[in-house]
């Protein structure tokens, strides 16, 4: 399985600059997600890896091999689009097998890759079905092994699973995951979903305005984000005003630490599983802390969140499995390690 | 209020679209076929009678199948020319972004503004013997005499051609549809070049869009009278043009009757084989 090496890659539309820059490595039988909000440009970044746009500026390389001018046909990606792009007028087995039947393999040995990618999907059986025959879930799973059965460089799915209903797309989840690792396939796969980044993929990239802003494993870039923009997309985040005193920070009057302060106004960021739960007066050593009044405490799914009202505005609060939830109503306070909290500098309202 | 059933009030609503077809369409067909059946006396009148003698006479005359095949060649030729030509243009109006592609399409479908006798004028001038194709050919020292392009069938079938084009583009243009970008991405991605893309994709994908283009303008040309009677200068002999002699020329009602009839049926045929092999294509 070869590497692809993106270098400043850039390309705009007018006035916009739909990517902008990008530079990314994915290493060989990596699985690298492409996170970001809709319109960041990562639909653009995916159709330039695979030829299908001409990028302005930058480069494409396939093990070390420029590939950036090199037209669609000829570079050899498994792409499975949003929307499947299914060819409509041809069996399951035909659209499965159209990228043999280019690379001129034969007859017999098409029809048992044929056969085998229909297995490695579980549509044994069907491939004689139009794909309007099909359902969503099994429309995905040709698209799916029509780039595989090509044995791709690199497989590229954009948005893959966002057309299939939830329950579904677990299973496609686990299902793609399994078969990428398998075969170790290089593979992008561009996202808005974290979920879908963080259960897919060996490392995340996230993209920002045509950029990448951070990239690193689901881990790295939940624990420490670089930017405001990383903290607030991926995971969820308490966002609580700073003031500056003389020598330090302050929140709602209270002192607080934060490891690495930005110039300017700047907010504090603090994730609701690292936010414990104490008694109105315990005294909380080696904790910066508030006290507040519990306002909703609610069960999402097998998870407890707590909603606290403070001074310094609302905190929301995930104790660890097993713990027993406060009372709606009660006098509370909460406290995080100051290493936990990040500082962000505060956006233009 | 008094409820209507729901399929009586819905054939009410067929009701003026029947009565119309009943009174335009089908009576005059019925006396078409009522006045195919009389002579025609000594004199030249037409005599009201009952005999197949017309009939016979018309089906026994090599002549009436001369011009059946004419008319079956001419609007064949200039269907497909109409198609070849039509397609890329019709293809390229259909996938544009530019701004102006409506007014595009509304200057592809144009001609069909201009009287077909005005269009005519213009071919000739383009292709008669002294028009601007021969003046260039002879210019050019291509040619030493004037190549003969119009009043025979070529000019009829270019004519004709020109004049079904606006049809076969909107009937392109409606038919297609199914036709993806994203599909012929994805068969650039699975490895096919241009051609092959076409081939296995935008071609098939098409093939709703050409089968009705190709079905309309094939029933226009069947019944194109001008443009053939003009550019062909009466040398190209049609059903059409013959219908017209016929009824107003010879003053043989009768026969000109027939041979309407005639035609009707060659078409019916010609559409029937044409609309059972398309399913079959299609399938
Ligand atoms: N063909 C195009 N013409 C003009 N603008 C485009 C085109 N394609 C994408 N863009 C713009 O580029 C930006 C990135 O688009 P895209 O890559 O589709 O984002 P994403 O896939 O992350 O949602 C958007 O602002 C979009 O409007
Ligand atoms: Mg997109």
């Amino acid at each position: 399985m070869p590497s692809l090496s993106i270098q400043g890659l850039t390309k705009r539309y007018g006035a916009t600059v739909a990517v902008d820059g990008l530079s990314l490595d994915v290493g060989a039988g990596e699985a690298v997600a492409l996170l970001g909000p809709s319109g960041c440009g990562k639909t653009t970044t995916l159709r330039m890896v695979a030829g299908l746009i001409e990028p302005g500026d930058g480069s494409i390389r396939l093990d070390g091999v420029d590939i950036t001018r090199q037209p669609a046909y000829r570079r050899g990606m498994g792409y499975v689009f949003q929307s499947y792009a299914l060819f409509p007028h041809m069996s399951v087995s035909a659209n499965v097998g159209f990228g043999l039947d280019e690379r001129g393999v034969g007859r017999a040995e098409r029809d048992q890759r044929v056969s085998q990618a229909l297995d490695l999907v579980r549509l044994q059986g069907l491939g004689h079905r139009k794909p309007k025959e099909l359902s969503g879930g099994q429309q995905q799973r040709v698209a799916l092994a029509r780039a595989l059965v090509i044995k791709p460089a690199v497989l590229l799915l954009d948005e893959s699973l966002s057309n299939l209903d939830s329950k579904l797309r677990d299973a496609m989840r686990q299902e793609i995951r399994d078969i990428q690792r398998a075969l170790s396939i290089t593979t992008l796969f561009v996202t808005h979903d974290q979920i879908e980044a963080f259960t897919m993929c060996d490392r995340i990239a996230v993209m920002e305005k045509g950029r990448i802003a951070q990239i690193g494993s689901a881990r790295d870039i939940y624990d420490d984000p670089v930017s405001r923009f990383v903290a607030q997309f991926v995971g969820r985040a308490n966002v609580l005003p700073l003031t500056r005193t003389g020598d330090g920070l302050s929140l709602a009057g209270a002192p607080v630490s934060v490891s690495s302060v930005p110039t300017g106004d700047v907010d504090l960021f603090i994730r609701p599983q690292l936010v414990k739960l104490l008694a109105p007066s315990e005294p909380a050593s080696g904790l910066d802390r508030l006290t507040g009044k519990v306002t909703r405490v609610s069960f999402v799914g097998e998870r407890v969140e707590v909603v606290v009202d403070t001074a310094a505005g609302r905190i929301i609060v995930e104790p660890p499995a097993g713990t027993t939830p406060p009372d709606e109503g009660a006098d509370i306070g909460v406290g995080w390690r100051p290493a936990d909290a990040r500082a962000f500098r505060r956006e233009d309202a | 209020m008094t409820a209507i059933p729901k399929s009586r009030s819905l054939a009410l609503l067929a009701l003026p679209a029947a009565l119309l077809i009943v009174g335009v369409y089908a009576a005059p067909m019925v006396g078409l076929g009522r006045m195919s059946f009389n002579e025609t006396g000594p004199t030249g009148a037409m005599v009201n009678a009952f005999s197949f003698d017309i009939w016979a006479q018309m089906l026994g005359d090599d002549f009436t199948w001369e011009l059946t095949l004419n008319s079956l060649w001419l609007s064949f030729v200039a269907t497909t020319a109409a198609l070849v030509l039509g397609y890329p243009l019709a293809l390229f109006l259909f996938r544009t972004e530019s701004r102006f592609r409506g007014l595009l399409i509304v200057l592809a479908v144009a001609p069909m503004l201009v009287s077909s006798v005005v269009r005519v004028f213009g071919w000739l001038a383009i292709l008669g013997d002294r028009g601007f194709i021969n003046f260039l050919l002879m210019q050019s020292g291509l040619a030493s005499a004037p190549t003969r392009l119009v009043y025979n069938l070529t000019g009829a079938a270019i004519g004709l051609t020109e004049s079904l084009m606006p049809y076969m583009i909107l009937a392109l243009l409606a038919g297609f549809g199914r036709l993806d970008r994203t599909l012929e991405e994805a068969s650039a991605s699975l490895g096919a070049p241009a051609w092959r893309t076409f081939t296995r994709v935008t071609l098939p994908l098409s093939l709703p869009a050409i089968l009705l283009g190709w079905l309309l303008c094939f029933v226009l040309a069947m019944s194109a009278y001008v443009t053939p009677k003009l550019l062909g200068g009466g040398r190209v002999f049609l059903l059409a043009t013959e219908i017209y002699d016929q009824a107003i020329t010879t003053v043989n009602w009768p026969l000109a009757a027939a041979l309407a009839l005639f035609t009707l049926v060659v078409l019916t045929l010609f559409l029937g084989t044409y609309s059972a092999l398309s399913r079959k294509v299609q399938a």
